[in-house]
């Protein structure tokens, strides 16, 4: 890890990326460079286009111009599925599980999957990786909710369960849309700590947008802000927080208050 | 599967390898038809309650199953055990060809190709009067000598359905089947652990079709001939109704409603043919409007309000 | 060229053409009347309506009755024309309150498996009154016979088709978009819930929509009775054909309808003179081509 610190690679790049929707441009250009190892925070107003961005990286939706790099190949012309196992996981701003599935399933579904073991027609599949399954329940604190169908599980439940669906991909790059939507501010900090240790203990680069800049400025190592499909300001949280358009744009009244 | 449910399996099965001795031959017959139709329903279950796609065509692959085994065994004299073998093989082809069209499809236009595709089938069958004899189908198409009495055939049977039947569910608990349940749950999370969706979908519609070709070419060699109605999409929707009957979400529902759909038409369609279908048709649409979930359905919700409250 | 014409003879045979183009119409002109109607429910309501086929057959079979019963007049069968499609629209009104009111907002496949249903119970309503074998109507008088067109025999019943079919088109264009209900209706197609935001008694549209679409239907079958051996089947093979045409129009698209409807005629109508018994095929592969290309049909939308 602290060679890592010494030389970062550039984990994900974009450039120029953009997206329109009928008349609308979503996306309009954006230069997107995150290096190994970051926890970079995307924020921007809402129809900021940050989700949009999410998708067109984790090519969920096909962009009209630009190149995405993902550990140096570009990856613009992949199906979804593919750019999963090049390496990128993400978890969507609505929980997005299988909830009629068990927690434990759910992992260990997302791990059999990650290991090309969902061809197999014959072996019972409630025993593989079950442990390892366990593991990855046990870091994000759902031991206790194994055995439960997962539609039952509290909100904020369900959403440590899709962190761990993605984890359970052995990740290079963690993409986390809004992962703290709809929870109570205590817990959205435990989660957003949960999901700091664990890029410091992996070395895993995480991007994730989040509309609580307590939050944000609590845990990002930097900041990218989006405003109307244009990256504004890109850097560390202080200096985001001393940039004069975001301030303007953005931050506006909140700054004002903390001052 | 639990241990009671397992003890329950077998005494099951032992009642069903001691009936033969004890009930008239029209009772064994009767029996060798609800496996049969639990294997077809099964199958279709198995696209259904845990892949998430509704075929209205399923017709079709129990067809071309009962043709290939009649056409082997009549036109090429071929053993009917290997014949029976053929079946299935010819009916997964026909699911793959159909299935690489339909399956990327969104669930309406998939129900509706689905239909389209077996209603193909049906007119290609009716029409090609020099291979299948058209509407007149295709007579005296008996198993050999050995299997032909009622309890022979009928232990047969039972032999093929129950292993199918254990193969399919070897085939839900696999993790084959726990990414089919993934995909059904939510696909494009599915795509976002690594499963290609749709080549995932289209194996399950192959193999589906594959049981189901199965069941038709046991039924060929049951029924003695094989007619172009069997693709029709008044039989597609036979193992449609036996699965609302018995519950989509559970594996053995399937059996439970083979039997119950059997047992109807035994009573109604013997006695008054004509008033079969809309019977059927007012059945299945007040399943569906009244009890969402199955008969069966009904029993596990029941359970289930029992359960938790017994744990304290 | 020759190649060709050895294996198609009729291919340097202009008349021969043009009369297969017109009768290729006219049987577009019938699918048009189905399809649009499914569509029309489907783009309202997000039913498929599967029992479609049923209705142009009940429609069929009306025709039959009304012809058998009224008394002769040189206008008895423009009468029962009138009549049919009317019986057919109370029955799709029937459906609409009594079944249908239960399944808005359902799974969508709960509501096909329903609808799936209602075609077994008047397929066999059918059966029960009218009996198993096959009915035919005889054509009016003034149209029983043919004209030649460019020396090709044409049958006068299909240019009554052919005339109609613009008629058809032109009202059903001003409905939809030259009155109020036609508006109600399209807004409904886009966003149901503003409409009943609006204070639209959509409920009441609803049964207005279905009501109307099972009279076209209806009014398909009673045109097309005259052309056909007015049979039990009839239901799946028009349906049959009806997805194809709403497969590739798009469902939900009025004018998709319209020129795909167009289009499957004619296929229907060469396919005879290339392939003749199996014409369903060529269908199916043309649906094929279109679906790799845009899934959601030619000028439909995508599903959300």
């Amino acid at each position: 890890m602290a060679d890592r610190a010494r030389t970062p690679q550039v984990v994900l790049q974009t450039r120029k990326l953009k997206k329109h929707f009928g008349g609308v441009q979503a996306v309009c250009g954006v230069d997107l460079s995150v290096p190994d190892g970051d926890l970079r925070a995307v924020i921007g107003p809402n129809g900021a286009g940050k989700t949009t961005l999410f998708n067109l990286i984790t090519r969920d939706i096909p962009h009209d111009s630009g190149q995405i790099h993902f550990q140096g190949e570009e990856i613009s012309a992949l199906s979804p599925h593919a750019v999963c196992r090049r390496g990128i996981g993400r978890t969507f701003q609505i929980t997005s599980i299988f909830r009629r599935l068990t927690t434990l399933e759910n992992v260990q579904t997302a791990l059999l999957t990650h290991h090309r073991r969902h061809y197999n027609l014959f072996a019972p599949a409630s025993r593989l990786y079950r442990d390892a399954a366990l593991a990855l329940l046990e870091r994000v604190g759902l031991s206790e909710q194994a055995l439960k169908p997962s539609g039952v599980l509290a909100h904020g439940d369900q959403r440590r369960l899709e962190l761990a669906i993605a984890l359970a991909g052995d990740p290079r790059l963690l993409m986390l849309d809004e992962p703290t939507a709809g929870m109570a501010p205590r817990e959205r900090h435990e989660i957003m700590e949960l999901v700091a240790r664990i890029g410091a203990d992996t070395g895993l680069t995480i991007v994730f947008t989040e509309h609580d800049m307590d939050v944000v400025f609590a845990v990002a190592a930097h900041i990218t802000v989006l405003h109307q499909g244009w990256v504004i300001a890109e850097g560390r949280p202080q200096e985001v927080r001393a940039n004069q358009e975001v301030q303007r744009i953005y931050l506006g009244q909140q700054v004002a208050r903390s001052r | 599967m639990t241990p009671v449910a397992w003890r329950w399996l077998v005494a099951l099965l032992i009642v069903l390898l001691l009936l033969p001795l004890v009930i008239p031959a029209f009772f064994v017959l009767l029996l060798i038809e609800i496996a049969i139709l639990a294997l077809f329903a099964t199958a279709f279950n198995l696209l259904m309650g845990f892949g998430g796609m509704v075929s209205f065509g399923h017709a079709a692959y129990f067809a071309l199953g009962a043709y290939t085994a009649a056409l082997l065994v009549k036109k090429a004299g071929v053993a009917m055990l290997l014949a029976l073998a053929a079946a299935p093989l010819v009916a997964a082809a026909g699911a793959l060809f159909f299935g690489v069209f339909i399956v990327r499809l969104t669930a309406t236009y998939f129900a509706m190709l689905s239909l389209a595709c077996g209603q193909i089938v049906f007119t290609i069958i009716f029409k090609w009067t020099s291979l299948t004899g058209g509407d007149n189908g295709l007579l005296n198409v008996w198993p050999p000598p050995l299997l032909k009495a009622p309890a022979a055939y009928y232990y047969f049977t039972l032999a093929v359905v129950g292993l199918s039947i254990l193969a399919l569910h070897a085939i839900v608990q696999s993790p084959f089947g726990y990414a089919l349940k993934a995909v059904r749950e939510n696909p494009r999370r599915a795509r976002f652990i690594g499963v290609n969706v749709r080549r995932h979908q289209l194996i399950a519609f192959v193999l589906s079709g594959f049981f189901s070709g199965l069941a038709g070419g046991l039924f060929a060699f049951f029924n003695g001939s094989v007619f172009p109605d069997f693709a029709y999409f008044n039989k597609s929707f036979e193992p449609l109704v036996v699965v609302l009957l018995g519950g989509m979400q559970s594996f053995f529902g399937p059996l439970a409603g083979a039997l119950g759909f059997k047992v109807l038409e035994t009573f109604i369609a013997r006695q008054w043919p004509i008033y079969w279908p809309l019977f059927l048709g007012i059945v299945v649409i007040a399943v569906v409007v009244l009890l969402p979930r199955g008969f069966v359905g009904l029993l596990e919700a029941r359970t289930w309000r029992i359960g938790p409250a017994r744990r304290k | 060229m020759e190649f060709l014409a050895g294996l198609f003879p009729w291919i340097t045979n202009g008349p021969l053409i043009l009369v297969q183009v017109m009768s290729g119409l006219s049987v577009g002109m019938f699918l048009f009347l189905v399809s649009v109607g499914m569509s029309l429910i489907f783009g309202v309501t997000r039913i498929v309506n599967l029992a479609h086929g049923s209705f142009y057959m009940v429609g069929a079979y009306l025709m039959v009755t009304l012809i058998e019963g009224l008394p002769e007049h040189p206008l008895r069968f423009w009468g029962a024309l009138l009549l049919a499609p009317l019986g057919v629209a109370v029955l799709g009104g029937l459906i609409e309150v009594a079944l249908l009111r239960r399944i808005y907002g359902r799974d969508p496949l709960m509501q096909l498996i329903v609808t799936f249903g209602l075609i077994l119970i008047i397929g066999t309503l059918v059966l029960i009154v009218w009996g198993p074998d096959n009915k035919s109507v005889p054509r009016p008088e003034a149209l029983a016979g043919s004209v030649r067109i460019l020396g090709q025999p044409f049958p006068s019943y299909y240019l009554l088709v052919l005339g109609l079919a613009p008629l058809v088109a032109v009202c059903l264009w001003l409905i939809f978009y030259r009155t109020r209900w036609g508006m109600l209706i399209r807004a409904a197609t886009v966003d149901r819930e503003m409409l009943g935001a609006l204070g639209v008694d959509v409920s009441r549209l609803y049964t207005e929509v279905f009501m109307f679409a099972s009279w076209l239907a209806g009014l398909g079958g009673a045109l097309a009775a005259p052309t056909v051996a007015v049979a039990l089947g009839m239901d799946g093979d028009v349906l049959i054909t009806a997805f194809v045409v709403v497969v590739i129009g798009g469902l939900g698209s009025f004018a998709g309808s319209f020129i795909s409807a167009l289009l499957v005629g004619e296929l229907q109508s060469f396919g005879i003179l290339i392939i003749p018994a199996i014409s369903i095929v060529l269908l199916f592969a043309l649906m094929a081509v279109v679906l790799v290309v845009r899934p959601w049909g030619l000028l439909g939308r995508p599903e959300e």
